[in-house]
């Protein structure tokens, strides 16, 4: 079985959760006292994908905007990027469009962006509905998932919907693009719905 | 009641030691470091930062004030005026006009006396496994420097000119450039958030343990790198890559701390072994090059041509006029001091025209220009300024010019062998030459070491026998370096002269160090293996007390010495101290038996 380096970067806002993600994927704990990140934090979590081992670096990035400029350091060479939001707070929700454009302007040229609307267990505060979120994910053919970080919802599956459109390589060590072509992706079958 | 007095006075001399220890109450904080891979002593914020960087600084230049240390990180880090002083005039070229663009270099200065570092203790613990020429510098600190100059109109003087320093006591060369190439072109551009990022990734790593495969985040790039130990057989511990990466997402350190041996010496090809006599002896050297980067390159390469031994006079890979040591290191009313120095201003070739040996290197990007000349040149030819690159000495060699190396090389400079390649050949030489050199001497000091069966756990430990320089010298007519180095020459007056010379003094003390702690071991050993219970019922009370007295003291030193013991031993021995302890008396019981340190 062949392992591969898969580097992925969080960004966002400040305070959507984007530490506390990584926490619940790597670590499988929630801590509501989280303090802010400065620069980027950086942890690793291997996983199983079909006949590969993907060991995803993970650099959760500060969202406090004094570190806003040091961002390239970290999506220059992701594989994946996954952009998130406070389903509670419209605004950030504006800030991920930003992020999505500087990808798009400056970012690797085929890197797989997932947008994940975190705090979906505060539903009753909900800003952002979910069908807005995923009309526009689909519009850039982003990954979409609503998640909760302290319920552990939908955190996994975002990284495995990400190794699914990591491309495949072949067998010249060449990376073949396996779901470039697809509009649809399938993760919707798979959401566990959360509220 | 005097058992009483003395155990109290124990008690206060053993509480500094603990203090020093970290708690493993103390709790990271939330977001501290989860990747590691094996469990560590838990630290306290900066303690990991602490153990591989002193601090990291800004050196500017301001129109009124010159040279300046702008920002130092973390902002509790403490240097003295004059060692600021230092650093500042360090950090930048002496004479600028060579070095537009980015250059990177090191240099070494002198700690101000009486800090001491709290982390001392608990460094020294992980730093045991090291080579001792990997070691932490006592007493000096490394500034390893990127400068970048270039043109910028919308500054008064034209030109953006900065370094990005970073200070430790740790020699890794190699490790700390490849770092400064991540961390000074972002922090040029992007200012300090991202030496804030930089700081918090470094008090996350792993301490640099040797041995062990370490991984390194950094602003965005994952490095891996192996610290060697000195259980690693010489030469073979580079750490090679087995799959191909993405030098954005990782980068695989071969070496932390190798320079490329042949590139620097390149100019001076034809004197390598010449060299190596020289530095072995701890003469006086000085090396003046066009820039810091090629000064600092060749006096590392100088320093560690004779690894594994570990040179032990002084060095400054970059001197300046401005060194609070150059009076000292100058003066004409003594004789040149042992030291090596790197050197870039024009002045100093004056200022050393006294000194018995001096390299000159020419600029070292005209690879083409390979030295031709293969004579040493005298020292009344060097001119001030416009002298050839070269070697001038009245050194005459103890032993005998290896041809073979040489034309190795050359072959290889025919035929385009890779840079990498020409530098292991070299670096193979070197080692082969060194530990030729080395073994007859290493021999003859293990002879010094008294018989096991002398060892009685009754008696103090036996002493080593002291080294006779005569009783050496005759065990070369049969031992000596013709049994691993074909080359001739006047073996014995090397010797003769390295035995004076400071690399020899260190080099011993290291060796009787770790031979004394041997013996320690040994004899703690058999004190273990005694029947002390029988052993005390032939004596008296206060003899036993006496005895439970020595034995813990015996035990707290082989802690803090780290001895060499067999596993098992010090829990044994500490059993047996509480054995003795509870066959006394109640009363001198509750003197005595302290509970096993918290």
């Amino acid at each position: 079985m062949s392992l591969r380096e898969l580097k992925v970067c969080l960004l966002g806002d400040t305070g959507v959760g984007k530490s506390s993600i990584v926490w619940r994927f790597v670590e499988d704990s929630f801590d509501p006292n989280i303090n802010p990140t400065i620069g980027a934090s950086f942890m690793t979590k291997t996983v199983q994908y079909q006949n590969e081992l993907h060991k995803f670096l993970i650099w959760d990035t500060a969202g406090q905007e004094r570190f806003r400029a040091l961002a390239p350091m970290y999506y220059r060479g992701s594989a994946a990027a996954i952009i998130v939001y406070d389903i509670t707070k419209e605004e950030s929700f504006q800030t991920l469009k930003n992020w999505v454009k500087e990808l798009r302007q400056h970012g690797p040229p085929n890197i797989v962006v997932a947008i994940a609307g975190n705090k979906c267990d505060l539903s009753d505060a909900r800003e952002v509905s979910e069908k807005d979120a995923k009309d526009y994910a689909d519009s850039i053919h982003a990954i979409f998932v609503e998640t909760s970080a302290k319920n552990a919802i939908n955190i996994n599956e975002v990284f495995i919907q990400i190794s699914q459109r990591i491309p495949v390589i072949d067998a010249d060590g060449s990376a073949v693009k396996g779901f470039k072509l697809r509009r649809q992706p399938s993760e919707s079958t798979r959401e566990r719905t959360c509220c | 009641m005097a058992f009483q007095g003395s155990g109290e006075l124990e008690d206060q001399l053993e509480e500094p030691e603990d203090t020093l220890r970290v708690s493993p109450a103390e709790e990271m904080p939330v977001d501290g470091p989860p990747a590691l891979e094996e469990p560590e002593p838990l630290l306290l914020p900066w303690d990991r930062f602490s153990s591989w960087l002193h601090c990291i600084c800004v050196v500017g230049f301001d129109l009124e004030l010159g040279q300046a240390v702008e920002v130092i990180y973390p902002h509790h880090s403490k240097l003295t005026e004059k060692e600021k002083t230092s650093i500042c005039y360090l950090s930048f070229p002496d004479s600028n006009s060579g070095c537009l663009g980015d250059t990177q270099f090191c240099f070494r200065f002198r700690q101000a006396t009486g800090r001491k570092s709290s982390l001392g203790c608990f460094l020294d613990h992980f730093e045991r496994d090291a080579p001792v020429s990997l070691k932490r510098d006592q007493g000096y600190y490394y500034g390893y420097v990127y400068f970048r100059q270039v043109r910028d109109k919308s500054l008064k003087r034209g030109y953006f000119q900065k370094s990005l320093v970073l200070i430790s006591k740790l020699p890794y060369v190699t490790f700390f450039h490849s770092l400064l190439k991540l961390i000074a072109p972002e922090y040029f551009e992007k200012q300090e958030p991202c030496l804030e990022a930089a700081c918090n990734d470094i008090d996350r790593w792993p301490t640099p343990c040797p041995g062990k495969i370490l991984t390194l985040p950094i602003m965005g790039v994952v490095m891996k790198l192996r610290i060697p130990t000195c259980y690693d057989k010489p030469g073979t511990s580079q750490l090679v890559q087995s799959t191909p990466s993405d030098s954005l997402v990782s980068i695989v350190l071969p070496t932390v701390h190798e320079v490329d041996l042949f590139r620097c010496f390149y100019p001076v090809f034809f004197h390598i072994q010449m060299l190596w006599e020289l530095v072995l002896l701890g003469e006086a050297l000085v090396v003046m090059a066009p820039s810091p980067a090629e000064s600092s390159d060749t006096v590392l390469a100088l320093v560690s041509c004779i690894s594994p031994l570990r040179y032990c006079s002084d060095f400054r890979p970059y001197f300046t006029i401005h060194d609070s040591e150059f009076k000292e290191y100058t003066t004409r009313t003594q004789a040149p001091p042992s030291v090596i120095l790197g050197v870039t201003n024009p002045f100093f070739a004056k200022t050393l025209q006294h000194w018995p040996h001096i390299i000159r290197i020419g600029d070292m990007t005209q690879a083409g220009e390979m030295a031709k000349q293969m004579k040493v040149k005298k020292l009344k030819n060097l001119k001030t300024l416009d002298s050839k690159p070269g070697v001038y000495t009245a050194y005459k060699p103890f032993l005998n010019k290896d041809e073979d190396i040489i034309k190795q090389l050359q072959k290889g400079v025919q035929q385009k062998r890779p840079s990498a390649a020409q530098n292991a050949i070299l670096r193979r030489y070197f080692l082969e030459l060194t530990q030729s050199f080395i073994i007859p001497l290493e021999r003859y000091v293990a002879s010094l070491m008294p018989l096991q069966k002398s060892i009685s756990p009754w008696k103090s430990p036996p002493q080593l026998r002291p080294f006779n320089q005569e009783e050496f010298m005759k065990t070369l007519e049969k031992a000596g370096p013709q049994l691993t180095s074909r080359l001739k020459g006047d073996w014995i007056g090397l010797y003769r002269q390295f035995l004076r010379c400071p690399n020899f003094d260190g080099w011993f003390r290291n060796r009787r160090k770790e031979m004394m702690q041997k013996l320690e071991a040994l004899h703690l050993e058999a004190l273990c293996e005694e029947d002390l219970q029988l052993r005390i019922q032939k004596h008296t009370e206060v003899e036993t007390v006496d005895l439970v007295l020595k034995l813990k003291e015996k035990l707290t030193q082989a802690e803090k010495d780290q001895l060499p013991v067999k596993t098992g031993t010090l829990p044994k021995l500490q059993s047996h101290i509480e054995t003795i302890i509870l066959s006394l008396p109640e009363d001198l019981q509750g003197i005595l038996h302290k509970p096993p340190s918290p």
